[in-house]
């Protein structure tokens, strides 16, 4: 116990105490050798995770219902008495007083986060100092990146929601910096600023999830605490046996803190249902939407392609958007008690992964297409936590975790081209680099391969997992919802309390789901699950289409490679390689389900481990881990057919799919539609001929009024064409379907006009009032000026003037 | 003479003092003028100060008087010097040519202009030379300011 301790404070302390060397040393000492203390650290990290993953696996194995263990490091606050609950769960009613520790939490699901992070960015970080050599702001970067990867330990190894919410603000901040690193170019401060923006909106809603869980379960702590803040779970098992003593109920202090995803509220599954469980989760997913790029707050993460390439690395695979699918994973009992909420995650999910998927096919920026590809990924996520199974949570955390391999390797492969290119990564500007770049491109393959899901790399058992568990949903509501209708006296109309608990006990975890619900949820999941297969079909076309692009067809370099057009240094290619073995073999060696039916899912039994999904409502919806072998064939067919399409059409001469892109974009259409070419009919031989034919019999008014309407018939059909024109498929994939456009429309311009207009009103009605009260004694003493006229008589006279007047006003008073 | 009519014709005496003085010192525009004018208007003052003074049979008004005496060499002093100094910059005596300190932007008051003086009508101060004549500096003749 001593040594996860240790291990839970040295993981996220190493990486910040070699921020704050280089931050503080970088400029004057180190320099160009800013990078040996974050790799190091790093590294450090990452052998630290390592243990401590041994250390919880060990300890889990020995326990049924999870292992988690929490070290207290300090007490940040204290309000005593901060809140009194009344209309809530029993055990919960009573005053509250408000700690804040500084908790860490040692469980699996941390375990395997804080293994994933600090592998990633380490290998980033060695990427990155071939990268990002000779740049002006070298030591400014590894301080940044070292920082990042601090938060995001502490992130997903805190174990209080404050605590999150800070480490949550913290990535969001370093995302920031590092995204507008090269903050000299405009384009790269917008995007920063639009990260940091948008991230708000999230957070927004982030602070409002955390409002409602405080007042409604009256502590922020995901794990039980005693009142004096004591975390020993033999202490709060002892005490939450012993009956409440007449003191503590007169006191009205509950025994024990019940945390939000503590072992004793998840045993007896002591959550809130209905609207207000709706709403935590809901904003719970709109602070998640922020952080982890998933409609309608996707837009900031194409934009973070400004920052250099190894921050994308890292943003994209590591340290940023897997904190929102990690949130919600933590936050499952809290899922579990909404389905509506579910079903919103996983409507947002495969919405967004469709969406994503459909703006990366026309991208012809490598890093946007990888962008729009992890969009898309990440909406497979969330997809499989929306629906609310153990394995669908297993297959989305498993996606996360296989992802970050292979996203890390398209990106620093991305990296490597760019680095060769001179820092051109529009895919038109070069071509045909297999040659040139020989690891590069083997490597940027296999990532393709496992991000299109090409049969046993990772991709592929991560994807397939998702889609089965959907799929497995489907089925599961489905065939509740015939046993219902098989049996409708059993249904939910049951109203006394032994039929009920009878239900309950027959019906499992649909036991309080209307025979209505059941059917809507399982028709929107099938959807999901046809959504979910088109989209992999999307994934490998625009997977494959970027890499032939890249690599493929002639030999096109860009003036501004200038003498860099070569494979790179040693230092990038190696993290390539590395990761490139992962993301081909992690995915088969952790999921062992394919080879036969004795095998386990590795990563998903550790998974398990954690509390929140071992005990509770998660874990009684849980079947076993089974390979499904008719979901891998369809969806191996489907990535083989999209690799061999995109081969077709984009190996070669790539003349089908220019064909392809017009007819999308409605280019033959409104050229038969054109009014110049309809009004060039007339010249037109055998038109003129009927012409003039018809004006020798005295009925050319009548060709002529033919020829007019059919130029009016082509005007008015036009202009739908045009306008179509404008929002072809085509157009729409390629500006994005327009939604920058009309979240600047929407809500950027009206926030302009209104701080515009606020700043006239202050310029000229707050400041002209404040000017005019400093002006009236200007005015006044103006009146007063021409009195001093610089002669002595006149001053003279005055004075005289002035004593008469004292005078004569004694005289009268006096009188 | 009781002593009531003694004061009264004090009284007179001062306050036609001070009223020619004040008359003076208004209508005149020339500095000397106007400097023996508020001289004058002091000793208005300091007769009724005298006269109250011995009306009341008290040392009061002869004090004041004292003080005002004194004041007024000092006064005299200073004002002749800076009137000197001021005919030296402006070979001028009148009072209304300088106006400069009045507001900016107002313009200069110009009640009856006097007439320009000639060069040769210019009477300086003939003494008889006394002691050593001191070295004539040219230099110095030639850039004096004014005059």
């Amino acid at each position: 116990m001593d040594s996860i301790d240790t291990l839970l404070v040295l993981i996220p302390g190493l990486p910040l105490a070699a921020a704050i060397t280089v931050g503080l040393l970088g400029a004057r000492v180190l320099k160009e050798r800013s990078h040996y203390p974050v790799i190091i650290a790093l590294f450090g990290s990452f052998i630290c995770s390592l243990l401590l993953l041994g250390e919880v696996r060990k300890e889990g194995e020995s326990v049924d219902d999870g292992f988690e263990h929490v070290v207290t490091l300090w007490n940040w606050a204290d309000v005593s008495n901060a809140y009194e609950l009344t209309d809530t769960a029993a055990a919960d009613v009573g005053s509250h007083d408000f700690h804040i520790d500084v908790t860490l939490r040692a469980d699996a699901l941390t375990a395997i986060m804080l293994s994933m992070v600090t592998f990633i960015s380490s290998l980033v970080a060695i990427f990155a100092a071939g990268y990002m050599h000779g740049d002006r702001g070298y030591w400014r970067f590894f301080a940044y990146i070292g920082l990042f990867v601090f938060s995001m330990t502490m992130l997903v190894s805190v174990s209080n929601f404050i605590l999150l919410f800070v480490f949550w603000e913290a990535v969001g901040v370093c995302s920031y910096l590092l995204i507008g690193f090269w903050y000299e170019k405009p384009e790269a401060a917008a995007a920063g600023k639009k990260a940091f923006l948008v991230n708000r909106v999230g957070d927004f809603g982030f602070a409002l999830a955390l409002f409602l869980i405080w007042t409604n379960y009256g502590t922020l702590n995901f794990h039980d605490t005693l009142p004096n803040g004591s975390t020993d779970p033999n202490l709060i098992a002892q005490v939450a046996a012993t009956p409440p003593s007449e003191e503590a109920a007169e006191h009205a202090k509950p025994a024990v803190i019940r945390g939000v995803l503590g072992r004793l509220r998840i045993a007896t599954n002591d959550y809130k249902h209905g609207n207000i469980a709706l709403a935590i989760c809901l904003l719970l997913l709109l602070g998640a939407c922020g952080k982890s790029a998933q409609f309608p707050l996707h837009v900031w993460l194409p934009d973070a392609m400004e920052g250099p390439t190894p921050v994308s690395a890292l943003i994209h695979a590591a340290t940023m958007v897997t904190a929102g699918v990690y949130m919600v994973t933590r936050c499952t009992p809290l899922f579990m008690a909404s389905p509506e909420a579910q079903l919103t995650v996983a409507c947002v999910g495969g919405f967004t992964a469709l969406l994503a998927g459909l703006i990366a096919l026309t991208q012809y920026d490598l890093k946007r297409v990888l962008a729009y590809s992890t969009v898309s990924q990440l909406g497979y996520m969330f997809l499989a936590l929306g629906t609310g199974t153990v394995v669908g949570i297993t297959a989305g955390m498993f996606h996360l975790f296989t992802h970050a391999f292979f996203k890390a390797l398209l990106f620093l492969g991305a990296g490597s081209v760019m680095h060769a290119m001179g820092d051109v990564i529009d895919m038109r500007r070069f071509g045909g680099l297999r040659k040139l770049m020989p690891t590069t491109h083997a490597t940027f393959m296999i990532g393709c391969l496992a991000l299109a899901g090409f049969p046993l790399l990772s991709g592929f058992f991560s994807k397939d997992s998702i889609v089965a568990a959907v799929e497995e949903r489907v089925h599961a509501l489905e065939h509740e919802h015939e046993r219902r209708a098989a049996h409708p006296v059993n249904g939910a109309v049951a109203n006394d309390a032994q039929d009920r608990s009878a239900e309950v006990e027959h019906a499992g975890v649909f036991a309080l789901w209307t025979p209505d619900q059941l059917d809507t949820f399982a028709r929107v999941y099938k959807w999901l699950f046809y959504s979910a297969m088109f989209t992999a079909l999307l994934t490998t076309f625009y997977t494959f289409r970027a890499f032939y692009l890249t690599f493929y067809g002639e030999e096109v370099i860009p003036h501004e490679a200038g003498h860099h057009a070569h494979e790179s240094p040693r230092m990038m290619t190696v993290p390539l390689v590395v990761l490139a073995v992962c993301a081909a073999v992690v995915g088969g060696a952790l999921d062992q389900t394919w080879i036969g039916p004795a095998r386990t899912h590795q990563f998903g039994e550790l998974l398990l481990q954690t509390p929140s999904l071992a005990n509770g409502p998660a874990a009684a919806a849980h079947d076993a881990f089974k390979f499904h072998g008719k979901i891998a064939g369809i969806s191996g067919a489907i990535a083989l057919g999209a690799i061999l399409l995109a081969t077709y059409l984009y190996l070669g001469h790539r003349r089908e799919i220019e064909l392809i892109r017009s007819l999308m974009d409605f280019e033959g259409f409104s050229r038969w539609l054109d009014v110049d070419s309809v009004s060039r009919w007339q010249k037109a031989r055998w038109i003129a001929a009927i012409h003039r034919g018809a004006t020798a019999i005295g009925l050319g008014w009548l060709t002529a009024l033919l020829g007019n309407i059919v130029l009016m018939i082509a005007i008015v059909l036009s202009t739908p064409f045009l306008l179509g024109h404008f929002v072809s498929p085509y157009k729409l994939s390629l500006r994005k379907f327009f939604i920058d456009e009309l979240y600047n429309f929407v809500i950027v311009l009206p926030l302009r006009v209104f701080a515009a207009t606020c700043y006239l009103v202050d310029r000229w009605i707050v400041d002209g009032l404040v000017n005019l009260l400093g002006k009236l004694p200007l005015l006044f003493g103006n009146l007063m000026r021409s009195l001093q006229m610089g002669l002595v008589q006149f001053y003279a006279l005055a004075m005289v003037l002035g004593v008469v007047v004292l005078l004569v006003a004694k005289a009268v008073l006096a009188g | 003479m009781n002593e009531a009519s003694l004061l009264h014709n004090y009284l007179v005496v001062g306050s036609l003092l001070f009223g020619i003085g004040l008359i003076g010192f208004l209508v005149r525009r020339n500095m000397i003028v106007m400097f023996l004018c508020a001289e004058m208007m002091l000793q208005g003052i300091s007769l009724s100060a005298i006269a109250f003074g011995r009306y009341h049979n008290d040392w009061g008004g002869q004090m004041l008087v004292i003080f005002i005496i004194a004041v007024a060499a000092a006064e005299a002093g200073i004002a002749l010097a800076l009137i000197l100094m001021v005919f030296h910059k402006s070979g001028t005596l009148d009072m209304a040519f300088w106006q400069d300190l009045r507001e900016g932007g107002h313009p200069a008051f110009i009640d009856h202009r006097v007439p320009e003086e000639q060069a040769e009508d210019r009477v300086w101060p003939t003494l008889t030379p006394a002691g050593i004549e001191p070295e004539v500096n040219e230099d110095e003749q030639l850039h004096r300011s004014k005059v």
